[in-house]
């Protein structure tokens, strides 16, 4: 008799053992003949130069901020999700609410751009007319003079 | 299911909050439609909130005290909407002065964020006010101070900003945290969360020495809301950084509902019974609140008083002063009673009028003048004679002097420490105010008993700012000789408390 | 000895060892790691003590999400500069006290301290207490109020977060 999360943790105990297994099998059959070029960070053949450190985009930070508010909100949805169904569409109204309160923080973030990688900086076309009967659509830093 | 059923039947006493709410999903909503365009964003809500204020005096005659009602979670009655239409009325003033304010202004792109956090702010304070768990107590006191937090650091790129909101969320994160700690003690102490049921669980005898040092770990985070003495650290530089609306409205709606949040959580969780005389008798083996807030109110008065005095930044004195009038409204908690809780609602109308129009004229001068360093004020009472003479009528009424209300208010407290024969406690407090007075005058000193630095510099009051002023300084001078109203209006409000 | 013994110790004793490791690296990306390790052994020991909803929670928020946090704060603020931690003597000293003074703590509430006799809940509740659908009639019995507040407070967490992230951008 084993429960859910015995199954789980077999899961888990047979990945973790392939790992090993695999990397000792790996390490006993391999040929180990390490040269100082061999053990250099591997860089498309050229020669590394600086530090692997480099600063992150802070975009990657919002990204995770996101991350860990809407990680929250699915915890606390779990409980609800489990047992709505016995309290009908009353109980479904309560996990809805909560719901459209989620929604409406992830269309603040789709609508304000914070989900964009590079926010697009559109530069609206002005009517030029660069003489009296031609008109033309032209950005705005195109200074074509006539 | 049938609790459930109880729960929607009797959603007609959540009437503000389910209003409150839905002003704030409106605002949001129209703040993504409407990409550019978003001057009407305050109009909707100012509406919103005076839609609310009605709710809530509705629920002010209810006449009852309901709590079995929402699951035992919150109280709704009397004292309780009190403090909801202080901080809603508050909230109405303080969009009104985010309208005329230049700082605000210039953070135009953002104006859907600062409303739509406001109204966070006031759905935390209703259920603060009356809620009657600690889970209650604990997510509506995070929902207040997460809104604060980004609403003190609004502005953009200010240095003095960022540091405030900064500041602010480390002290706030810590004091939670805390207050986080003492409720689990609690709960593993009785099982439950439940203020009522704790009581039950203490009065029948529990280990009390456990049970005193976490109440002590729950005030931590009730006094870091009021801003009482040793929770006190963040008040200055907070409200010296953040944007003045802000400021005025964590010192007028935010404090309210602390003091709400305190006086629930001592009613509740300590008080077995009123008797005939308003006295409230605690619990057996609690702690002895009687002794934990007289030295608590002395060290915030004392503290907050003498520090203000070496202040040059007027907001700052602001917020000093602010300390110590916590530190008098706790008086009033003092001394456990139902006089002194009506004290506290008197002192409130009062505090919340006069303090809001200190900071109003602050923030008006602040708009033309760009400066709110005392020094800069030489001289303004020549420039401009309405807002000096409107000035002088909030900071006399602060430090407590006939005619104005201040004085109405300070009386009353006083009165209710000398009749629970606290004498000393009393003393203490007059010399306080005498104190206080020193600051003040001294802003009053360099608005007109000095020569202006600039002779010809003259502030014009655009007719909006003339009415908001007046609206404020005519009820400081008005509740100071006719104070009937306002006297009745607390003695009502605590009628019906815990019978 | 039976299995849930050896599992209490298995996971105990990785949870100890990666704690240590994590406090004694000086690259503060490997301690990270060694962090998400500490918390997934956790989970296993909240398991272990039927506490399902936490274990879950430990998982998903804790191991997942905050420690996504973690290292993209750990990178953003390139630490090669300052790779070993301060080694001041007084800080040494204040930490040593503290954990003299919780090791003490606990030391004393599990050998001498007998818990409140009054207090009594069968092991039963307690097991049924920790599984997810007991936490979900939990809210809907009793805190249908708080649950929504929780929207809220997520709602203003959201906008305050990207409006003080924003700050920094422009």
């Amino acid at each position: 008799m084993i429960t859910e999360f015995g199954k789980i943790f077999a899961f888990f105990t047979t990945a973790i053992l392939f790992v090993i297994i695999v990397y000792i099998v790996s390490k006993i059959i391999r040929p180990a003949r390490p040269t100082y070029e061999k053990l250099t960070t591997y860089e498309c053949g050229e020669n590394p130069q600086g530090s692997p450190w480099v600063k992150f985009n802070i975009r990657f930070y919002v990204i995770a901020l996101i991350f860990l508010i809407f990680d929250v909100e699915v915890v606390l949805l779990l409980p609800w999700a489990m047992v709505y169904k016995e309290y009908g569409l009353l109980g479904f109204s309560i996990g809805a609410i909560f719901l459209i309160l989620l929604g409406l923080g992830m269309a603040y973030e789709w609508r304000k751009g914070d989900l964009e990688w590079a926010r697009p900086k559109p530069v609206p076309p002005v009517l030029k007319k660069t003489n009296l009967t031609k008109i033309e659509l032209l950005p705005v830093e195109e200074n074509v003079t006539p | 299911m049938e609790n459930l059923k109880t729960l929607v039947d009797s959603l007609y006493l959540l009437k503000p909050e389910i209003a409150i709410s839905c002003v704030l999903v409106l605002v949001i909503i129209m703040d993504l439609i409407m990409d550019k365009n978003k001057t009407f964003l305050p109009y909707v809500a100012l509406t919103g909130f005076i839609i609310t204020a009605f709710l809530v005096v509705e629920q002010y005659f209810f006449k009852t005290s309901i709590t079995q009602n929402l699951q035992k979670l919150l109280v709704i009655d009397a004292v309780g909407a009190f403090f909801k239409l202080i901080v809603i009325l508050a909230s109405c003033l303080i969009v009104y002065f985010s309208l005329i304010s230049k700082e605000v202004k210039e953070a135009f792109d953002r104006h859907g964020e600062y409303y739509a956090l406001i109204c966070g702010m006031v759905i935390g304070m209703f259920f603060m006010i009356s809620s009657a768990d600690l889970i209650m107590i604990y997510l509506s006191l995070e929902l207040v101070s997460l809104s604060s937090y980004v609403l003190a650091g609004f502005t953009k790129n200010s240095l003095r900003n960022s540091e405030a909101s900064l500041k602010y969320f480390v002290f706030g994160a810590m004091s939670s945290g805390i207050m986080l700690f003492g409720i689990s003690i609690i709960f593993g102490l009785t099982g439950t969360t439940n203020l009522l049921a704790v009581k039950s669980v203490m009065a029948a005898g529990g280990n009390s020495l456990t049970f005193l040092f976490a109440s002590i770990l729950i005030f931590a985070g009730i006094g870091y809301k009021i801003s009482a003495a040793p929770f006190h650290f963040w008040t200055p530089d907070v409200y010296e950084g953040a944007p003045i609306t802000i400021t005025a409205y964590l010192s007028i709606a935010s404090k309210a509902a602390g003091f709400a949040l305190l006086i629930r959580f001592i009613t509740l969780g300590y008080v077995q019974q009123i008797d005939a005389s308003g006295a409230w008798q605690l619990v057996a083996g609690s702690i002895d609140w009687k002794k934990f807030f007289t030295v608590i109110s002395i060290l915030t008065m004392t503290l907050g008083n003498f520090a203000a005095l070496w202040q040059d930044n007027i907001k700052r004195m602001l917020a000093y002063s602010s300390i110590a009038h916590a530190g008098y409204l706790l008086l009033g908690v003092v001394v456990l009673t139902n006089q002194g809780l009506s004290a506290v609602i008197l002192y409130f109308i009062v505090y919340a009028i006069m303090n809001l129009g200190a900071f109003l004229v602050v923030m008006l001068i602040a708009n033309k003048i760009g400066s709110e360093e005392i020094d800069d004020y030489k001289g303004l009472g020549y420039a401009t004679p309405f807002l000096g003479v409107c000035m002088a009528i909030f900071l006399i009424s602060l430090t407590g002097l006939p005619p104005t209300a201040g004085f109405i208010g300070k009386l009353y407290l006083f009165t209710a420490l000398i009749e629970a024969k606290m004498i000393p406690l009393a003393v203490i407090a007059i010399i306080n105010s005498v104190v206080s007075l020193y600051y003040y005058i001294r802003v009053l000193k360099h608005m007109f008993l000095t020569r202006p630095q600039n002779e010809d510099l003259v502030i014009n009051t655009s007719f909006a700012e003339y009415v908001i002023v007046l609206v404020l300084a005519v009820p400081v001078i008005l509740f100071g000789i006719y104070f009937t109203p306002i006297v009745n209006l607390a003695k009502n409000s605590v009628a019906l408390f815990l019978q | 000895m039976n299995l849930e013994i050896i599992l209490f110790i298995l996971f105990s004793v990785i949870a100890a060892a990666s704690a240590v490791i994590m406090i004694t690296r000086a690259n503060p990306i490997i301690s990270a790691l060694f962090l998400v390790l500490n918390f997934a052994c956790l989970a296993g020991l909240y398991l272990l003590l039927n506490a399902q909803f936490i274990a879950v929670t430990q998982i998903i928020v804790y191991a997942g999400a905050i420690m996504v946090l973690f290292l993209f704060v750990i990178m953003l603020l390139r630490p090669e500069h300052d790779l070993t931690l301060q080694k001041k003597s007084k800080i040494k000293f204040m930490a040593a006290a503290a954990g003299i003074f919780v090791f003490a703590q606990l030391v004393y509430i599990i050998f001498f301290f007998s818990p409140n006799a009054s207090q009594k809940t069968s092991v039963q509740s307690s097991i049924n207490s920790g599984t997810i659908e007991q936490i979900g009639t939990a809210i809907f019995t009793k805190y249908v109020i708080p649950f929504e507040a929780a929207g809220y407070l997520l709602l203003a967490a959201a906008i305050g977060a990207l409006v003080l992230a924003k700050k920094k951008f422009e």
